[in-house]
């Protein structure tokens, strides 16, 4: 019944605030040793587990299984070495254990970079892993340890302890004399966290060829396009840190700006889109004191091609613009979220409704990420609501109010019933996207703009028939 | 027929005579006919030292490390009187946890339903030191041991231990835990430290199970690797810890203490240094040494 329906998709606003939980229903996180999967990000890194039996597989199958189905690859996976800590490791301590299995990973193991990643067990019961590490890198052994424990935080944090740790024990210090001068056009680039942010490969590609494009050198460190450790070994003798982020890697740039005094750029939004693309570019550009003249050939080149295709989408646009959403939530990481809502509103001109940051950041991370969603456009802003528990974060989206036409929520596997519910459309942009698999997909930059508007429509019009 | 098996826990502040005075009480328990088995719930395995001429035995957890699966009959040990005693043992220092070693070698007795099997009247544990993390706690927890009592001299410091170990018995006493049977007050020697033992048990509504005075024998005794009961089974103070240990058997009623909280606890204790400081200043002023 028509009526119905549209009075359902019209229901005012519910005054009543959903009351929180306490607890996480449908994760959108997973612990601090899911950071396992930024060692195995690096071409030829192998990360070396110390935790309880099921830590490590719980991660792969959370991250890298049903997360777009990328799979272990190299090092990750089913090849990441364990411990599978016990009562016996718990009583007497697991050193000796980590021990024979650093040794015995060597013996069976092809790796460029080994890196150790503590669960609960070793980190409450105190295991010293420096002992254990430090005469294996001693010896020469290209390894490094990290300690996530889950209670340490998310896979964020331990993202950030995993990088800081290769940095420090790995990359260690420069020397111009013995590595050579800065490369003032070289970037190492600190963006979307690998794996779990479901495109991240594709993404990370991307980055690199627009980087590329305005005649920079790149270190994009994960990923198909990394040169692996040769890149890590790299990173003091770049000109500078690009963080792509809202928050994430800003810590590792400000580390590099301490040890390396290395100077870095703060980006916030991840560029979605010709507009914001080249204004990324420019900045980066004019960071860098790069030659204007090639970088705005290479933008030019590249608006040519994407309002080329811009030109032939009108037709579709303008046809069926009576079933298309006008209104939008968007419920991600901090790093999509912001950068989706950005193209959303400036590209597409859709209104935001109700804009969720997932990933629990930092706290004196969030006014930050509050005036980024406060400025989308010059006259649009957003509030932003941080919340991880699913159920609180569904009610959030029963009590929006879309106004008449269904609405088009970019978010996870997790919104597929409430989606069902209020006759959305859904674009599944984050962890989990369980139902889609994914190799080289991007959605950020020039192409990947126009990878999403692809996908965006294509599950906006398929619902009509 | 059925006994009722009887757990005891012994608790109190490091070096303060837990281990003298629970190898007394499972010797004088054992002398009186019990079948008794002590267990040492302390990583320096030195607990039952005592009962078997001064040796250290195998504990639980250097069968656990050396073997996968351990036949718990393995970790017992025949002591002074037919006492079985086991060492649960623990970890090298500073690594691993040692309170985990604790549940775990507690864990794996019931498993085995050792103290059924081996138709036990009595299991005393002797637990080391302050109650540090949840490890130590085991044994007042639901399950294990009825009755807890505390050896406390009348040193604050060794207050403050046996507080701590109140507040863990009452924070556990609505989960079905231990309850509180009294306190051993040991090296209680002059009337001054009974005062000040007597003055703490009242304020947390506990009792005084029996007052050891510090005594040459027990020294004497441990120098030979025995008890006092074994080693001077006529002297004075072995008739103590037969007294004790009567009392023991006969406690029925344990119950939730009343700890003070910090603050009362320094306030308590500062006031019995005041009367302690005006004490000494009599007993040194010129007039006192006159009269
Ligand atoms: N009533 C007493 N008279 C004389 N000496 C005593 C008395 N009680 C304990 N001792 C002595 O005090 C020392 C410490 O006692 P014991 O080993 O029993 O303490 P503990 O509380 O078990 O110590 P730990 O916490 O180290 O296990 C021993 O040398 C013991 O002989
Ligand atoms: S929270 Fe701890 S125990 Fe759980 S998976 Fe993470 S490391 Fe393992
Ligand atoms: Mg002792």
């Amino acid at each position: 019944m028509p009526e119905t329906d549209v009075l359902l998709a019209s229901r005012p606003h519910k005054p009543a605030v959903p009351q929180r939980t306490n607890s996480i229903e449908q994760v959108r996180s997973v612990c601090s040793i899911g950071a396992m999967h930024t060692a195995a990000a690096i071409p030829r890194a192998i990360p070396i587990t110390h935790c309880g039996p099921g830590c490590a597989d719980k991660q792969f199958m959370n991250v890298a299984f049903y997360n777009g189905f990328q799979g272990g690859g190299y090092g990750g996976g089913a090849v990441a070495p364990s411990t599978n800590a016990t009562e016996r490791e718990v009583v007497f301590g697991g050193a000796e254990r980590l021990e024979e299995l650093i040794d015995a990973s060597l013996e069976v193991l092809d790796a460029d970079l080994f890196v150790v990643l503590t669960g609960c067990i070793p980190d409450l019961v105190g295991d010293d892993i420096g002992a254990v590490v430090g005469p294996f890198q001693k010896r020469g052994v290209p390894i490094v340890f990290a300690e996530t424990g889950g209670f340490r935080g998310n896979n964020f944090l331990g993202h950030e302890r995993v990088t800081r740790a290769i940095i420090d024990q790995y990359v260690a210090s420069y020397d111009p004399a013995r590595d050579g001068a800065r490369e003032p056009r070289t970037v190492n680039v600190w963006s979307v966290l690998p794996y779990h942010n479901t495109f991240w490969r594709g993404d990370l590609s991307e980055i690199k060829r627009l980087l590329e494009g305005i005649g920079l050198k790149v270190n994009i460190l994960f990923g198909p396009e990394s040169a692996g450790v040769a890149e890590w070994k790299a990173i003091p003798k770049a000109g500078f840190n690009l963080v792509l982020s809202p928050w994430l890697g800003l810590e590792t740039a400000r580390h590099l700006e301490k040890v390396y005094n290395q100077p870095f750029l703060h980006r916030p939004v991840l560029p979605i889109g010709a507009a914001e693309t080249a204004s990324f570019l420019r900045e980066v550009a004019a960071f860098a004191g790069l030659d204007p003249v090639v970088v705005d050939a290479f933008i030019a080149a590249e608006e040519r091609i994407y309002y080329s295709y811009m030109e032939y989408f009108t037709d579709f646009y303008s046809e069926y613009w009576w079933g298309l959403p006008a209104k939008f939530a968007v419920i991600g990481d901090s790093t999509y979220a912001l950068a989706l809502s950005k193209f959303l509103v400036n590209q597409l001109g859709l209104i935001p409704a109700l804009q969720v940051v997932t990933e629990n950041p930092p706290e004196e991370t969030r006014s930050g990420i509050e005036a980024q969603f406060a400025t989308l456009a010059d006259d649009v802003g957003a509030p932003v609501l941080f919340e991880e528990d699913s159920y609180t974060i569904h009610q959030h989206v029963r009590a929006t109010s879309f106004g008449h036409k269904a609405p088009i929520l970019f978010g996870t596997t997790w919104e597929r019933d409430v989606a069902k519910d209020l006759k959305a459309a859904l674009v599944e942009v984050g962890f989990p996207a369980s139902y889609e698999v994914v190799l080289s997909r991007t959605y950020v930059g020039f192409r990947g703009a126009l990878t999403l508007l692809e996908k965006i429509y294509t599950t906006t019009v398929s619902a009509s028939a | 027929m059925t006994k009722e098996l009887k757990q005891i826990a012994i608790y109190g502040k490091g070096g303060i005579g837990k281990s003298t005075t629970t190898s007394n009480i499972s010797a004088a328990l054992a002398e009186a006919g019990y079948r008794v088995m002590q267990f040492g719930c302390d990583p320096k395995s030195d607990s039952t030292n005592t009962l078997r001429g001064g040796t250290y035995i195998p504990s639980v957890l250097d069968l656990l490390r050396a073997n996968a699966r351990v036949d718990a009959h393995d970790a017992i040990f025949e002591g002074f009187g037919g006492i079985f005693c086991v060492e649960a043992g623990g970890p090298a220092p500073g690594v691993g946890c040692a309170g985990r070693g604790i549940i775990t070698a507690v864990e794996l007795m019931n498993q085995q339903n050792i103290f059924e099997e081996l138709d036990l009247d009595y299991v005393v544990f002797d637990v080391l030191g302050d109650v540090v993390c949840g490890g130590f706690a085991v044994p007042i927890r639901e399950g294990i041991a009825q009755h807890v009592f505390t050896v406390s001299s009348s040193d604050f410091m060794a207050i403050y231990a046996a507080n701590n170990l109140f507040k863990g018995i009452q924070k556990y006493s609505n989960a079905g835990g231990a309850l509180l049977g009294g306190v051993i007050a040991n090296s209680i020697n002059t009337e001054f430290q009974r005062r000040i033992i007597d003055d703490f048990v009242a304020r947390t509504e506990t009792q005084i199970v029996q007052y050891v005075p510090r005594s040459l024998t027990v020294t004497q005794s441990e120098l030979q690797g025995k008890t006092t009961i074994e080693a001077a089974p006529t002297s004075e103070q072995a008739d103590i810890y037969r007294a004790l240990a009567q009392r023991i058997a006969l406690h029925t009623d344990s119950k939730v203490p009343t700890p003070l909280d910090a603050q009362d606890l320094r306030d308590w204790s500062a006031s019995w240094a005041d009367t302690l400081i005006a004490q000494e200043n009599a007993a040194y002023h010129p007039h006192a040494l006159v009269s």
